[in-house]
């Protein structure tokens, strides 16, 4: 490991997040001299995935970020000279808000339960963040004070609609030592109202758990099995992110699991949506009659263009309007709506949805009997293959870096470097920066929407069946048209996002209000909180909720570039997370701004095959073979010369 | 001529600072040969090698070198993900790389398990042994302590130069993949999509597909 930075770079990206990462793979592997930076001490930004552990550090940091010294910074004044102007970057994270934690498990937690095998790099401050929230699950006597509409277990009980909603002031006092933080993180320990003869028989119990039971120590120790992301969202099998993936071959770093079903929600029912031919043949929800209608509908949208006559007169109307006209039933309008269209009532005009249900359609069969696939240990691993691809082509990475401000020439109004925290001036030609690391003043007219975001661990799935091992998404429509829809998403342990015996739930939506407010009732409709008791088999058919977290993400995507104010016309912003199911947003900026910066460069053009590189002899000159054009390392012509075959034809099913 | 009983494929990584010779290790292993003209690496990813291991059996050695974020210790999990076993190599020529050896193996180890949980396998390479100054490793009896109190399974003193030890490091470390390998069965993993260029097939079990 060195310590001397270079001082000269082509471009110098900040922020780790998957557009950022498509760039530095892109840049690196066109032959630029590539430096990406992030303040953070991981990779990805609002694109991360972490741990149990891991994310409530990260909580911790949300929590504390408006409270960041300044210790340890050289200051850039002295660094710049009168022919020059800084443009400082923000020092605090703003993007993460309302975040919400619920804790249902039992808290029979040693205190000193710890992730095995966690890597904290950065030990002082993880693990005393960990100890305070941990803590702030902990003390009995504080569930009594901020807990008041509910019971403790052992005091007397009232089964009720539980709000899991304790007003602020609630908390206010145990929140009273971290006054500091304007964001606050609400820990609730929330316990179970149960019937008075299953209090007593917890009580029996507490050291000899049923199987299947599980605790919050577990989930602490075994949270290395989780890998939590802060968005939650697919990749289409025919979508602009694969196509990437394969083409520049970084999908050598990926793994993926299919999506296994396409759920709905009708009348307070969870069921599943038969999407590809089999499916529909094989549904036993489906009538004959209802089978041959949705067969011809869904053949007649994959190629709808053809027969304009058939929509041409409904183009303007609402895509659900439209459907009605179709000689469709309910059960089915519902399922192309919600499931197969993904979009809502009263938003989506039939083109729109005619469009969409190609796009689903023409996706189906090409891995997976769904249109989407899943990374393996979620998708905070996309930004870091991205990274890889990058370092390998001689990016040089540095996390916990942060940079003070870009340093702008006056009279060229060009951006020629930045200076770093430790006071190093770095040059390059190019600067890509994301959205949240611009200072407030640059962004101060700039309108941002928000995401409502909600992390759940369950103890079982929404829809079960025989394999317990499910990848499944599931669009809950507004109960009020006009709100949003809410799109869950259940990961099962085969993902390596959790740990077994578990689910890890995401829920999505983009904000009207807090998260907690836009999320619980989707919540409380499909989950039921965790019962320290034994309950009847029959008794239960909602899935429990083990433990919860709520956030809003700023989503800072489709700004135009001119609502920043005074940026230098060679720093290009990349945006955080959008609230989209697809990746396509980031893809396409990566393409977009590259294109902008290197119009005459090949976007991510495969690299050459690792058993085809020869490593140079002082003597030989270098060969490469026709596709690939590699700087440093040569190229033998590969022997079963691998042409790039159409990725297409293999996929028509 | 008949077909091999078993295939094993293993990710190996080779960790290591600056310039000890990681990129020259495994060129003269994979390659047969040896280049003393340095240049830091770039463009390379991964080599791989094929091992006949014994009449039924082949290994096949995915060697991944590292790339520049390593400079400065940032790693990606990328590069760590489902590796079986590593070398960490230091130049004998200088001590410096040798202090580097424990924070590296605890890196790793902190980063890394197999899915079992426990350590991965991991053997040390003095490199660089043609040099004549490994006044290091005189002492075998230290080097056999050091290896015990940081849990590496073997050390050896290597040179890619002159081609010494390579090939037996690597057969030390492929002997101890396989045995801890009998009890790691349970983890594979059915159903994994693997979306790539030349290959564009779904690397699944169909039985499993039904919904
Ligand atoms: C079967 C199995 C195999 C695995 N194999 C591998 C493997 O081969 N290689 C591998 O690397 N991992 C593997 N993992 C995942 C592993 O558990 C960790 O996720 C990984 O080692 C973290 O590596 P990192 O240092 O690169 O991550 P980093 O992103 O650098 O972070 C380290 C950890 O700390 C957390 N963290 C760091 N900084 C912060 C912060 N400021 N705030 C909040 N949280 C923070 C992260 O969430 C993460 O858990 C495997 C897991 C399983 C279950
Ligand atoms: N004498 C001698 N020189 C060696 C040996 N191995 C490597 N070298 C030389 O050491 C230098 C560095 O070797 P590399 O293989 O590039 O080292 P590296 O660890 O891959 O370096 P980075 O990729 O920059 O981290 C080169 O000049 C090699 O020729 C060896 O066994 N003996
Ligand atoms: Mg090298």
């Amino acid at each position: 490991m060195a310590d001397s930075l270079p001082t000269e770079f082509d471009v110098v990206i900040i922020g780790t997040g998957l557009p950022e990462s498509i760039l530095a793979a892109a840049c690196s592997r066109s032959g630029q001299r590539v430096l990406h930076v992030d303040s953070r001490s991981y990779y990805g930004g609002n694109w991360a995935s972490f741990s149990f552990s891991g994310l409530l550090s990260w909580l911790k940091e949300c929590q504390q970020n408006s409270n960041v010294g300044e210790e340890g910074t050289a200051t850039w004044q002295d660094l710049i000279d009168e022919t020059e102007e800084a443009i400082t970057l923000r020092k605090e994270d703003a993007t993460i808000q309302h975040t919400e934690v619920f804790c249902y498990v039992g808290q029979d937690v040693e205190d000193n339960v710890q992730e095995v095998g966690a890597l904290q790099k950065n030990p002082s401050s993880v693990e005393s963040s960990i100890l305070t929230l941990d803590s702030a699950c902990l003390p009995e006597e504080r569930h009594t004070s901020y807990l008041t509409s509910y019971e403790v277990p052992g005091t007397n009980t009232q089964k009720s609609d539980r709000e899991l909603s304790p007003e602020v002031t609630d908390t206010e006092e145990w929140l009273e030592k971290e006054k500091y933080c304007e964001d606050k993180t609400c820990v609730y320990t929330v316990s179970d109202g149960e019937k008075d003869e299953n209090k007593l028989r917890v009580k029996d119990n507490t050291d000899k758990p049923k199987k299947n039971r599980i605790s919050y120590s577990q989930i602490v120790k075994e949270g290395r099995r989780f890998n939590i992301d802060l968005v939650s969202k697919l990749l289409y099998s025919q979508g602009s992110l694969i196509d990437l993936l394969i083409k520049s071959n970084v999908s050598r770093y990926a793994e993926f699991k299919n999506v296994t079903r396409i759920l709905a929600f009708r009348e307070g029912k969870v069921e599943q949506v038969p999407c590809s031919r089999a499916d529909v043949f094989n549904s036993k929800e489906l009538t004959m009659v209802e089978k041959r209608m949705l067969m011809k509908f869904l053949t007649f949208c994959l190629d709808y263009e053809q027969h304009p006559d058939e929509y041409q007169a409904f183009e303007q109307c609402l895509f659900s309007e439209y459907l009605k006209t179709k000689k469709l039933t309910p059960n089915l309008r519902h399922f192309i709506l919600h499931s197969i269209a993904m979009t809502s009532e009263s938003s989506c005009s039939t083109l729109d949805g005619l469009k969409a249900t190609k796009t689903f359609l023409q996706c189906l069969g090409r891995f997976g009997n769904t249109p989407f696939l899943f990374p393996l240990y979620g998708q905070g691993e996309i930004p870091q293959c991205f990274c890889r691809m990058s370092a390998v082509f001689g990016g040089i990475y540095c996390l916990r870096h942060k940079v003070q401000c870009f340093v702008v020439d006056r009279e060229s109004g060009r951006c020629k470097a930045i200076i770093d925290h430790f006071g190093q001036r770095i040059n390059a030609k190019y600067f890509i920066v994301e959205d949240s690391y611009l200072s407030e003043e640059a962004c101060s007219t700039v309108q941002y929407r928000q995401i409502s975001r909600a992390v759940l661990i369950t103890d079982q799935s929404i829809l079960k069946t025989e394999s317990d091992q499910q990848v499944s998404i599931l669009i809950v429509p507004p109960v009020e048209p006009g709100a949003c829809a809410v799109r869950v998403m259940e990961l099962c342990s085969a993902t390596m996002t959790c740990m077994k015996d578990t689910y890890l739930v995401h829920l999505t939506c983009s904000s009207s209000k807090t998260a907690r407010e836009d999320l619980e009732s989707v919540v409380k409709k499909l989950f039921t909180p965790y019962a320290e008791a034994e309950i009847d088999k029959e008794e239960l058919t909602k899935p429990q909720l083990l433990w919860a977290l709520y956030f809003n993400m700023r989503d800072s995507s489709g700004i135009n570039r001119s609502s920043y104010n005074g940026l230098p016309s060679n720093v290009y912003v990349c945006s955080g997370p959008d609230c989209e199911l697809g990746n396509d947003h980031a893809v396409k900026q990566a393409e977009t701004l590259f294109q902008e910066i290197f119009p005459n460069e090949e976007f991510c053009p495969p690299p050459p095959n690792p058993e085809d590189i020869i490593f140079d002899g002082d003597d030989k000159q270098p060969e490469a073979s026709g596709t690939s054009n590699i700087k440093m390392a040569k190229l033998e012509s590969s022997k079963e010369s691998k042409s790039l075959e159409s990725p297409g034809k293999h996929f028509q099913n | 001529m008949q077909a091999p009983h078993r295939e094993h494929l293993y990710k190996l990584l080779v960790i290591g600072d600056l310039g000890v010779g990681k990129t020259s290790i495994i060129k003269r292993y994979v390659h047969q040969n040896f280049s003393s003209h340095y240049r830091a690496t770039i463009g390379v990813d991964f080599a791989l090698k094929v091992l006949h291991w014994d009449p039924e059996t082949v290994v096949r050695l995915q060697l991944w070198d590292i790339a520049g974020q390593e400079r400065f210790g940032n790693m990606t999990r990328v590069y760590y993900r489902e590796a079986m076993g590593a070398f960490i190599v230091f130049d004998v020529t200088r001590p410096a790389t040798f202090e580097a050896v424990a924070k590296w193996k605890n890196d790793l180890d902190s980063k890394l398990t197999l899915p079992n949980g426990k350590p991965v396998s991991v053997v040390l390479l003095a490199n660089k042994c043609d040099q004549g100054k490994d006044v290091l490793l005189n002492n075998g009896l230290k080097m056999d302590q050091f290896c015990k109190e940081h849990g590496f399974v073997g050390w050896f003193e290597t040179s890619a130069k002159e081609n010494i030890n390579i090939d037996e490091a690597s057969r030390c470390l492929v002997k101890h993949i396989l045995a801890n390998e009998c009890d790691l069965m349970e983890s594979i993993e059915p159903d994994v999509v693997k979306p790539h260029l030349a290959s564009p097939k779904v690397v699944s079990c169909s039985s499993c597909a039904k919904s």
